[in-house]
């Protein structure tokens, strides 16, 4: 009986270690670190290097699709079990990982204030806690924004196709209307093919967006995003942008295509355009966007309080996202470099693109990057703007009411947010 | 019959007194399914009734906020557009893929057509297709440009182009297609093997009474096929209910009132929101829901079915 008592227990036991992970052993007396990564970031060859130089450290790079990494790493912390060494933290991710601060190292214990210095002051803001005592993330890459033409749609039009007197023609969003008057009428072409990111470039602009620092909805009383808005519909209504939602074949065709004048987009966007319309070359241009540049996107890396190795890992961090390495990724990979030492670098100041005529792309987003605003995100941003963003779609696909699709996204978001 | 009976009562009585370990063994053996039933089955629905009553995130502590969860799910106008998106798009893409699906069987099934095994693998193939290559090939059919395919259709036919990823009926007349192609070769063969088992002599007696070939479907056939019949509208009822991959992937991550199910709406609430609460409310009420209908056809088979 009791035998059978013990053969039971045995089951139950073997059963459950089965569910649990292996634990690492390090036989060799090296420290194992597991990476998480997202993205073409082209970090398992500096890892690789890393390792060479530091020969008891070994780096395991593991590559994600970035939603899925998020998810993933949110389970794993909720869990309590399954987190890596080190992961990468996406921007529009970042706040919600704050949340959890308990769950990571602060990275101001293992001396990050050192570094403070080497990055961009609003990048480094958006991975601080409220009271500025909690750092979550060292930052890797950034997004500022930028306005891509098309240099036949411009000519065709007869306006001036050089950046810089493209820049002077376009210089506030009240000359990009006009613009878009003037091609429509010339050519027929739209001035942009996508509502979101027309909405985006505004709103990305304004010293706040959708919450304050008390993650309270701003939107209905602060007056940018509803600006923002206003603005999008009524190029839209007026016929001056198309209907494509992001990321679909369709607006992928229309980058081949050149069947619009401008792609208001950031850095990393360059990539997107190759990928789409590999033929174009020297047929798009870049330029500064009007009143002023934004951020899109660019990460962080953080450290789960999981880790056994915490020095280890913050040790690889502060070299992996360190200024010469950064930009060794823009060179490589195209992350635009969130530390501002890199923009003076010769290679930098010399950066030409073939794709673009041969332009110096590289200074448009580091000036673009200089001038963006540190704003508050808050961690319940994606709601806001997967709902705004379906207002939009739908005034442009639907020809409905502005202000009614207004109101009716500000109900779903509130459901939303009072569940939180 | 009286002492037989004893028998088995006196047999029973003695295994159970004389060898009480056998019994433990057997126990023993059918325990692995039990433990991982109670570890991956039964502890996560138990602890979603317990979410559903509290305040939840995923990472920081529970707060216990009764049945306010509720409140919010029921209140919720999209959560009842949710629901009937989901009976809407359930009846569009199920009854007609069983009716489809029966002729598609008896033609399969009919001595006329020649490479039967090669229909057959054809006709079963979208099933065994993974739904998120099937989502994103009828995303481009029914794309709502005036090139995508389905717009090029109507306009030889004369008819405007239709958007068809942001109205009510297209996004779902899409989705209804895509469940259509991809579970009617399974039913299909479900009703093959039914049509296979029924007796030939049936059909002769009918054809030798002047039977048509719709009297022979109308009432050798589908009379003979009721408990197959029965079988899979349960199976798509509670399919239908739990719609979840297609939308997602048509819908991509803006989660249109037009196509939202319930279960896409549960999961935005959990897994995009992190509100785990209200996800889980929205799941028990689900739970009942199917409990419902499951009980309907429960109900409406037996009349059927005696």
């Amino acid at each position: 009986m009791k035998k059978l008592l013990w053969l039971g227990l045995f089951v139950i036991v073997l059963l459950l270690t089965a569910c649990s992970s292996n634990e690492e052993t390090d036989g060799d007396g090296k420290v194992t670190l597991d990476f998480w990564v997202f993205g073409s970031a082209g970090y398992e060859n500096l890892a690789e290097q890393y390792m060479k130089e530091n020969p008891d450290v070994k780096i395991n790079v593991n590559f994600t699709e970035m939603n899925d990494l998020h998810n993933n790493l949110f389970t794993s912390i909720s869990a309590g079990s399954g987190a890596p060494d080190l992961t990468m933290i996406e921007i529009s991710q970042i706040a919600k990982f704050l949340e959890a601060s308990d769950k990571f190292y602060n990275l101001y214990d293992y001396g990050a204030s050192e570094v403070k210095d080497l990055y961009l002051d609003w990048k480094w803001k958006l991975a601080e806690s409220v009271d500025g005592k909690f750092l979550l993330g060292l930052p890797t890459d950034i997004g500022p924004t930028a306005m891509f033409y098309r240099v036949d749609v411009f000519e065709e039009a007869g306006l001036p196709t050089d950046p810089e007197e493209v820049a002077e023609l376009i210089s506030t969003w009240e000359d990009y209307y006009e613009v878009a008057k003037i091609i429509k009428e010339k050519t027929g072409k739209l001035m942009s093919d996508s509502p979101e990111l027309v909405f985006n470039s505004l709103r990305d602009q304004a010293p706040e967006q959708y919450f304050n620092e008390n993650d309270e909805l701003i939107i209905e009383t602060s007056p940018y995003v509803k600006e923002a808005y206003d603005f999008a519909t009524k190029m839209i209504q007026e016929g001056y942008v198309g209907q494509n939602s992001l990321w679909t074949p369709e607006w992928g065709n229309a980058m081949a295509e050149g069947s619009y004048a401008t792609l208001l987009a950031p850095s990393w966007m360059v990539a997107n355009i190759k990928g789409n319309a590999p033929d174009a070359v020297g047929k798009w241009a870049v330029t500064n966007m009007p009143e002023g540049a934004g951020n899109w996107g660019g990460s962080y890396i953080a450290i789960p309080k999981e880790s056994k190795y915490p020095e280890e890992a913050y040790a690889f961090v502060k070299w992996l996202v360190s200024p010469e390495n950064q930009y060794v990724s823009f060179i490589n990979n195209g992350l635009f470099p969130s530390a501002p030492e890199v923009y003076e670098k010769e290679d930098f100041v010399n950066f030409s693109d073939e794709y673009f005529g041969g332009q110096n792309t590289a200074e448009v987003f580091a000036k673009a990057a200089e001038s963006v605003k540190p704003i508050y995100m808050g961690k319940n941003y994606a709601i806001v703007n997967t709902e705004l963003v379906n207002a939009l779609i739908n005034v442009a696909t639907n020809g409905s009411d502005p202000q009614k699709e207004w109101d009716e996204a500000v109900e779903r978001i509130k459901s939303q947010l009072e569940r939180q | 019959m009286e002492p037989e009976r004893k028998k088995g009562v006196v047999f029973s009585k003695v295994t159970k007194k004389g060898k009480p370990k056998q019994d433990l063994i057997a126990y023993l053996f059918v325990s692995p399914f039990f433990i991982l039933f109670a570890i991956f089955g039964l502890f996560p629905i138990l602890f979603s009734f317990y979410i559903a009553f509290q305040k939840w995130n995923g990472i920081t502590a529970m707060e216990f906020n009764g049945f306010q969860n509720f409140v919010f799910v029921l209140k919720d106008p999209i959560f009842w557009k949710s629901l009937s998106n989901t009976i809407i798009i359930g009846i569009l893409g199920t009854f007609p893929q069983l009716i489809v699906a029966i002729f598609l069987a008896y033609a399969l099934n009919s001595a006329l057509i020649k490479l039967k095994g090669l229909y057959r693998a054809a006709i079963f193939m979208p099933y065994v297709t993974s739904t998120v290559a099937v989502a994103i090939i009828f995303g481009i059919l029914f794309s709502s440009q005036d090139f995508g395919l389905m717009n090029v259709i109507l306009g030889w036919m004369g008819m405007e182009p239709v958007a068809w990823s942001t109205t009510e009926w297209g996004v779902k007349i899409a989705i209804s297609v895509m469940v259509f192609w991809r579970w009617v070769g399974y039913n299909t063969i479900i009703y093959l093997a039914g049509i296979q088992a029924i007796p030939e002599e049936l059909y002769e007696a009918a054809k030798i009474d002047g039977a048509t070939l719709w009297q022979r479907i109308r009432y050798v056939t589908i009379p003979m096929l009721r408990h197959v019949i029965i079988f899979t509208v349960f199976l798509s009822t509670i399919g239908a209910l739990q719609l979840f991959t297609e939308p997602l992937v048509y819908l991509g991550r803006s989660f249109r009132e037009e196509g939202i199910t319930v279960v896409l709406y549960l999961w935005r609430d959990a897994f995009v929101n992190n509100a785990f609460g209200t996800a889980s409310a929205t799941a028990v009420i689900l739970f009942f829901i199917i409990l419902l209908f499951t009980s309907l056809n429960v109900k409406l088979s037996n009349r059927i079915g005696k």
